[in-house]
């Protein structure tokens, strides 16, 4: 019992940060290097795992958005200063490095998102 | 209809008075960044046909490589983001070169396909390209219909196997999606130019910011007279030609 509130605490909070960030604005305005989305930071994900396990649905569909949108200038700053360029790529560029990583935990729950349809997925690549 | 900066009245169509609407335009950079239709950045083009020979496909090969557009051969079914047609259909009969020019989507200031499109999946992003968002397509082709020009494509069945040569770099689209140029909107945000423009052995295809008056594409259209398509629909073009 004890366990699952402290894991409620846990995704509680990783949601009022993210909150946090998006509403100071997390994509900047100042524009453009394109040489900023190659030199990312990959060492930690965007927002905390446990965020981004339960979140990385929203979190895509707003990157897809401003990706859409906004080209170049999408951008996304995190708290600690990172740079991250809202491109699909991006996730890419970390985690192609396991060709299962979206695919073991969709297989087992069943879920079939549709990015596939038309963006290269990992599997599709020799 | 004629904008300010615009136009200066010269040609064919002037001289003989039958149209109201100048065919040949002189664009002076010093009045169009004065009172640019956007701020910022416009993306545009100018392609100087002279330099275009016939029979070359250079530009239309790089643009279905670099974008994985498909070859449909049933040419009802057809996609296409840029290709090549006879410089009177495309210009009018002001136009004299009966020769094969490319035409692409012209990334209209004013674009008749964002005003039909009943989802926003097509937009003008604040650098003057007009952008699919493909996610949200939900394939009605109101945009086809809209554009005068006949810029956008369906796709009639899955394109990806009628890929010829995919590239990993970019990704495909799906069956009941429409797709058009995107001026490389890709391409750009890494650095470089449109494909079409950056492969074509002759230099024919410019591009650059056609509000900022000291680049390639201002000094063309300062020093030349330029052709756009249908200037009577008041669409705007940023795709110029020198006949
Ligand atoms: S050429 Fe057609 S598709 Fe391109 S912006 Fe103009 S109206 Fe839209
Ligand atoms: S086909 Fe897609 S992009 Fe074109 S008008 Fe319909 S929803 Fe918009």
């Amino acid at each position: 019992m004890m366990h699952k509130n402290t894991l409620i605490g846990l995704v509680i909070v990783a949601m009022l940060a993210a909150a946090a960030y998006l509403a100071t604005g997390a994509e900047t305005r100042d524009a453009s290097p394109a040489a900023d989305s190659g030199t990312a930071d990959s060492t930690v994900c965007i927002y905390p795992k446990e965020y981004m396990q339960t979140h990385h649905m929203q979190v895509l569909a707003d990157w897809k958005e401003h990706a859409a949108h906004e080209g170049p200038d999408a951008f996304m700053k995190t708290p600690d200063g990172r740079r991250f360029q809202k491109d699909l790529a991006t996730c890419l560029g970390c985690h192609d490095n396991n060709r299962f990583f979206c695919f073991s935990c969709h297989n087992y729950a069943n879920v079939k998102p549709n990015c596939w349809n038309c963006h290269i997925s990992p599997q599709d690549l020799p | 209809m004629r904008k300010a900066g615009l136009g200066l009245i010269a040609g064919l169509g002037a001289a003989s008075g039958i149209l109201s609407n100048p065919l040949f335009e002189r664009v002076s950079a010093s009045a169009w960044a004065s009172s640019p239709k956007q701020p910022g950045r416009r993306w545009g083009m100018v392609i100087d046909t002279r330099r275009c020979p016939e029979g070359c496909t250079t530009c239309l090969d790089a643009c279905r490589r670099s974008h994985n557009v498909p070859t449909f051969s049933d040419p009802r079914r057809q996609v296409e983001w840029i290709h090549k047609e006879d410089g009177r259909a495309l210009l009018g009969t002001a136009c004299a070169t009966k020769q094969a020019i490319p035409a692409l989507c012209n990334h209209c200031a004013e674009p008749s396909c964002v005003r039909a499109c009943p989802t926003d999946s097509i937009f003008r992003r604040k650098d003057g390209i007009v952008a699919i968002d493909y996610h949200r397509c939900i394939g009605c082709r109101s945009c086809m219909l809209a554009c005068p020009y006949g810029e956008v494509s369906f796709n009639w069945s899955d394109p990806r196997p009628a890929i010829k040569e995919p590239t990993p770099e970019y990704p495909t689209r799906e069956q009941g999606v429409v797709e058009k140029c995107s001026f490389c909107s890709d391409r750009l945000k890494k650095g470089l130019e449109p494909s079409c423009s950056s492969q074509c052995p002759e230099g024919a295809m410019t591009f650059g910011d056609l509000n900022d008056p000291k680049s390639a594409v201002s000094r063309l259209l300062g020093s030349n007279e330029t052709m756009r398509r249908k200037p009577e629909l008041g669409t705007e073009p940023s795709v110029f030609y020198i006949i």
